[in-house]
């Protein structure tokens, strides 16, 4: 069963991925700050992380940007979530997988959660955890 | 001197004092005096001088008729041939020599009157042209004069002929010191893209250069302090009948207010819509989830509906406050209430939403202040609710009062995560900011303390913050005290 950690500082949408989430038969763990989220992917040991950008205190590239860096999280494919259509430029150059718009439906995040899940790397991450 | 040249200058009259009968009248009598003195005093034959003196008093009627219209001609007229009549009289002529005498005074006064008629006529004529030339040309300065734009008039070569105020506010006095657009007298205008303009590319030069019109073209100017005033220029030629450039024309309007509102308008907009995303975005996936009968507890799935449509309502109050402090349309009403009751009422609704968190309050008593008890209410509501959200572990959140002389401090301390430095300044002056260089924001302030700051200061009170990093923030407003 794959790990999903979410990572995003407004409850609702949190409490409502993870509904979500859970129900489509993934293992779930939040956060709504930005700084227990490595804490988090050090203990969960996440498969896939979504991290928004907007978080109270830090931004949620320069989180993606520092797990990118690091060689034991590099291989989590990181889709990140935001209001500003406009941020998937920005999120790209600082190493995301992907990006998703707000606001998005279920089947578009389980979707976009399948394909990152199927690549190889992702595999990769599994077999190193 | 210049009083004597006004006398003699034939235009001297518009618009001057009226001499038109006086003058006439008495220099045609000191004429008609010189000549009788000149004919019997100085020439041995007066007869012989007659030549002359018709042909000075031709001059004289055609002088006055052209100085002062057809009255001063015909005034001037009558003296000389009043002065004719004397001549016959004081000669005592008789017989054919009476005849002739009279014959040619009647004949020669036709011919002055004729003159002066003739003479007089056009004068007017040419002076009512030049009179109704000059009021269209006073008219038109006027207009351009008032004109909410700067205009500058100029020749064919460039040469400023005229500006108006307007030209002269928007670009400064140096703007025409040198009088000649092409030379290079205002070197701050830059384009949209704050490259330097030389003077050879404004629009007025290149309308002279082309003889195209030029319209709306937008630049900037770049003046000594941050402020950029953001100019529109339109320019185009001004030709003759036949075709040949004989002027230019150029309407400078400053669109700084109009680029700040649109500026304000887009950033409002973008605010907006990334305020109501996230709810929405919740409550579509919890709809979402409800259609496709997943979630076990779809009355849970509907109460957290419930909340994110009461969180939509409150984004959407907060939005048409937004939208009324920036035209100026927030609305207050002034009561008497007591601050203490006030707060405890408050705390009692916030409790509600949170159990990680203990909101305490110790003041008794009672403190009187005059104020918009809907809006302090608002204001501790939205400090609070930061309060709860920056600290997201819990712990105590302690509100204080503070009687000072005329005034009373309110604090709000939290245990949170604390505000950077470079957060601090911007907390309260922004409300977004959403695309700076790295496209860097500041999340999860959203409106409440903008619109907090527009509140406290609209009560003359003050708004301010205390943070550290990692131990928390104090936020204070000041009110002022209802003696």
């Amino acid at each position: 069963m794959a790990k999903i950690l979410v990572v995003d500082d407004d409850e609702s949408i949190v409490d409502s991925i993870t509904l979500i989430l859970e129900d489509a038969g993934y293992r779930v763990d939040s956060t709504l700050s930005g700084d227990e989220a490595y804490n988090k992917i050090k203990s969960f040991i996440p498969n896939l992380i979504l991290l928004d950008i907007l978080l109270s205190g830090v931004d949620g590239r320069d989180i993606c940007k520092k797990l990118k860096k690091d060689t034991t999280t590099k291989n989590i494919p990181i889709i990140m979530i935001s209001a500003h259509s406009s941020a998937v430029k920005s999120a790209q150059e600082y190493g995301a997988n992907d990006f998703l718009a707000k606001p998005f439906g279920i089947d578009e995040l389980l979707e976009m959660i399948k394909k990152h899940l199927k690549k190889p790397n992702s595999n990769r991450s599994l077999s190193a955890s | 001197m210049k009083k004597i040249f006004n006398y003699l200058n034939p235009f001297a009259h518009l618009g001057e004092k009226d001499y038109s009968f006086t003058l006439p009248l008495f220099t045609s009598l000191l004429i008609s005096l010189l000549s009788e003195l000149y004919a019997l005093q100085i020439a041995k034959d007066p007869m012989s001088v007659g030549g002359y003196i018709i042909f000075i008093n031709f001059a004289t009627v055609i002088y006055f008729a052209f100085r002062s219209g057809i009255r001063g001609g015909l005034i001037s007229t009558f003296i000389i041939i009043l002065y004719y009549f004397y001549i016959i009289y004081d000669r005592n002529y008789t017989g054919q020599l009476f005849t002739s005498g009279i014959v040619t005074t009647l004949v020669l006064g036709s011919i002055y009157a004729a003159i002066a008629l003739i003479i007089g006529y056009l004068k007017q004529n040419i002076d009512n042209l030049i009179e109704r030339e000059a009021d269209g040309k006073r008219r038109l300065e006027a207009i351009v004069d008032q004109m909410p734009v700067g205009v500058v008039i100029t020749d064919s070569e460039g040469n400023i002929l005229q500006t108006n105020k307007q030209f002269i506010t928007i670009l400064g006095r140096d703007a025409i010191k040198g009088t000649k657009i092409g030379q290079d007298t205002v070197d701050s205008i830059t384009d949209f893209y704050h490259k330097k303009i030389p003077a050879s590319q404004w629009p007025l030069a290149q309308a002279l250069a082309t003889g195209k019109s030029m319209t709306k073209k937008e630049y900037t100017l770049a003046k000594d302090n941050d402020n950029n005033t953001y100019l529109q220029v339109s320019a185009s030629v001004i030709r003759n009948k036949v075709g040949k450039t004989i002027a230019a024309v150029s309407v400078v309007s400053d669109i700084t207010q109009l680029k700040e509102i649109d500026k304000r308008k887009d950033e409002f907009i973008n605010m907006a819509s990334h305020e109501l995303k996230t709810p929405l975005t919740s409550l579509r996936l919890y709809i979402d989830s409800l259609l496709k009968n997943r979630g076990s507890d779809q009355v849970k799935t509907l109460k957290s509906i419930k909340l994110q449509t009461e969180k939509l309502q409150q984004l959407i109050a907060d939005l048409l406050d937004v939208s009324r402090i920036q035209t100026g349309k927030m609305i207050f009403s002034m009561d008497k209430f007591d601050i203490n009751d006030l707060i405890k009422e408050t705390i009692k609704d916030m409790q509600k939403t949170t159990t990680k968190h203990n909101i305490k309050f110790k003041n008794k008593g009672s403190l009187m202040v005059k104020a918009d008890r809907l809006r302090i209410n608002q204001v501790l509501t939205n400090l609070i609710t930061n309060a709860i959200k920056f600290a997201p572990l819990g712990g105590n959140i302690n509100i204080l009062t503070k009687k000072t002389s005329g005034k009373i401090t309110i604090a709000v301390q939290d245990q949170g995560i604390g505000i950077t430095k470079d957060q601090l300044q911007k907390i309260f002056e922004r409300l977004y900011q959403v695309s700076d260089a790295q496209e860097k924001t500041y999340p999860g302030l959203g409106m409440g303390l903008y619109i907090s700051k527009e509140i406290i200061k609209r009560h003359n009170g003050k708004i301010w913050v205390e943070s550290k990093i990692g131990k928390g923030s104090t936020f204070y407003f000041t009110l002022p005290l209802k003696n």
